[in-house]
């Protein structure tokens, strides 16, 4: 896996959402981190949503499911 | 499916000439690869269409709550702790599950050294406060 974190792109994102907010030095790398388990747990979610439906993929409605769960 | 796809590309090229200054987001090959990464079983394209909807709508809630932490504290800049307090608030942080021990199994040696430049334990390196 590539192991670097997109931190301007981070930034960007939460200054477009909140232009009047500021990010104290190495905050981006926790919003990451952040980023990181968010994927980890949609993708556990995910994966036992397609086991119980005994699929062998995963497609969008197991997706779906797991992220109405978050 | 052939019928749905082409009329696509022609409205979706003239959209994006029109608004120059694109939403920034995080690379969707960066989305494909963790979350393919985490699931280690195959994943159609629709799902990552949902994992990448879910990514922005996650942003977007991010930001609010991040915005929610800092204004409560009176501040205008969102430290290190507020992020520590939202993902115990997401159940990520817990009491035996400590933020440096995420930050070491997630994050690479380098930005590690960023965070944890000396190990936690009663040095005054990260201010918990």
């Amino acid at each position: 896996m590539r192991c670097t974190a997109p931190r301007s792109t981070l930034r960007k994102i939460i200054k477009n959402h909140k232009p009047q907010l500021r990010l104290a030095a190495n905050a981006d790398l926790l919003v990451h981190l952040n980023f990181l388990l968010f994927l980890h747990r949609l993708a556990e979610e995910a994966r036992t949503n397609a086991f119980e439906n005994k699929s062998k993929v995963i497609k969008p409605e197991h997706t779906m499911s797991a992220a109405k769960v978050l | 499916a052939l019928q749905l796809l082409r009329p696509k590309p022609v409205p979706k090229r003239l959209k994006t000439s029109q608004r120059k200054p694109r939403e920034p987001q995080v690379a969707r090959s960066l989305i494909k690869e963790i979350f393919s990464h985490f699931v280690k079983i195959p994943v159609t394209r629709d799902a990552f269409k949902v994992v990448e909807k879910c990514s922005e709508r996650f942003f977007k809630q991010l930001s609010n709550d991040l915005e929610a932490y800092s204004n409560h504290a009176g501040r205008k800049t969102v430290e290190m702790a507020d992020l520590e307090l939202l993902m115990r608030r997401q159940g990520l942080v817990t009491d035996k599950m400590p933020l440096h021990v995420l930050i070491e199994r997630y994050l690479p040696l380098e930005y590690r050294k960023l965070l944890i430049p000396v190990a936690v334990s009663g040095n005054k390196v990260i201010p918990l406060k």
